[in-house]
Order: C-alpha cells, then sequence, then structure tokens
C-alpha cells in the first residue's frame, strides 16, 4: 500500500468519524433516558434516605448521554440544509459554554457575597454543570435554527 | 444569490413538497432556497438542473452583495 492509498484510506475514515449520526429513532430514546434520569433525581431528593451521592453521581452521567444521544440523532429528513445548521448549533453551543465557564465562577462569587455578605468562596464550574450547559445550547440553538430557517 | 426555482417549480406544476421528495431535501429547505435565505450546494443546484432540464445559470443568479 503505497502512501496515497493510506492517506486515501485515513481520509476515509476520518470523513466516516465526523459524519457519525445516529438514526431518528435514537432521538426518542435519548429524550427517554433525559427525561427518566430527571424524575429519578427528583425521586433521590424528595422520597429516597441513606447514602445516594452514587445514585446522583450515575445520574448526572445518564442525564448527559441521554442529551448527547439527542444531539447525535439525525432528523426525520436529513439534508445538507439540517447538516449546516447542526454544525452552526455546535458552534454556537461551544463559543457560549466557554464564555460561560469563563464568566459563571465570577457570577455565582458575586451574587453569593453580595446576597448575604462573607458567601461562597470562589469555585470553578463542574464538568456536569458546563457540558449539560452546552448540550441545552446545542439542542435549544439547533432547533431554532430549524425554526427560523 | 437571487433564484427563480419558484418559477420553475410552477412551471413543471410541482409543489415544494413534491420538489423536495424529488431531489431528496425537506420542504423546509426549498422554502429556504425560495426565499434566499440558503445558498444550496453544487450538488443540489445540479439536481435542480437537471430536473428543470436547464443550466444552473438559468435559475441561480449572483445578487449585487455577492
Amino acid at each position: 500500500m503505497d502512501a496515497k492509498k493510506i492517506l486515501e484510506c485515513e481520509r476515509k475514515s476520518f470523513n466516516k468519524f465526523i459524519n457519525f449520526r445516529l438514526s431518528h429513532q435514537f432521538m426518542a430514546v435519548g429524550i427517554a433516558i433525559a427525561s427518566l434520569s430527571i424524575i429519578m433525581m427528583f425521586v433521590r431528593a424528595f422520597a429516597m434516605e441513606g447514602e445516594t451521592e452514587w445514585l446522583k453521581l450515575l445520574l448526572k452521567k445518564v442525564l448527559l448521554v441521554g442529551m448527547l444521544i439527542m444531539s447525535l440523532s439525525k432528523d426525520k429528513v436529513e439534508d445538507e440544509m439540517t447538516v449546516s445548521l447542526r454544525a452552526q448549533s455546535y458552534a454556537i453551543a461551544f463559543i457560549v459554554g466557554v464564555i460561560y465557564a469563563l464568566v459563571m465562577p465570577y457570577v455565582e462569587f458575586g451574587v453569593s457575597n453580595a446576597v448575604h455578605s462573607g458567601g461562597e468562596a470562589f469555585k470553578d464550574l463542574g464538568d456536569f454543570q458546563i457540558l449539560l450547559f452546552m448540550l441545552m445550547i446545542q439542542l435549544m440553538i439547533y432547533h431554532n435554527l430549524k425554526r427560523y430557517r | 444569490m437571487e433564484n427563480t426555482i419558484k418559477v420553475e417549480r410552477a412551471i413543471l406544476s410541482l409543489t415544494q413538497d413534491e420538489l423536495a421528495k424529488r431531489i431528496g431535501v425537506s420542504r423546509q429547505t426549498i422554502n429556504s432556497i425560495e426565499a434566499n435565505r440558503y445558498v444550496p450546494s453544487t450538488v443540489l443546484a445540479l439536481k435542480l438542473s437537471e430536473l428543470f432540464n436547464k443550466p444552473v445559470n438559468d435559475f441561480f443568479k449572483l445578487s449585487i452583495d455577492d
């Protein structure tokens, strides 16, 4: 196999990777997983007793997986325009997510100290908070871009 | 970019939905192209050209902004 063939093979597999999408049916699966995890979060918070911190962590991950499945699933009619809109939504979600991660800790710190003196100490956002926010923004922006196309 | 897809579609008596199905896109995509909100790819433009049996230049024109 010469260098050209190797390059072509690599290009093909890379394109396959970046064009990867789940079928439309996975949207329902993603919604079900995300909804169930939110319901279970409420159940854990208000109806369960004992040490359930592990469940909270697990449910957070499951919620993110559900939203990721929603984000990766194709539309009923997937065409070049939906691909372009999805790319735009990911770009916007990434930029907004970075700004959120940079600004939000200061906002939280400022508000906390303004409301009661000697409030919370400054702390960075957790991975869950940032990822949830980015996925939410991506899904919302994509939905809105499709509505106004 | 300006286009006369709506006129070409009317000549063939096609609805947006029918045209969309013929070239494998959604009705909303046809609507966006007709309203000049979306510039289609070369592939889509050539599909339209084949369907209308006209060169792409006949129904896509560059505007002053382009």
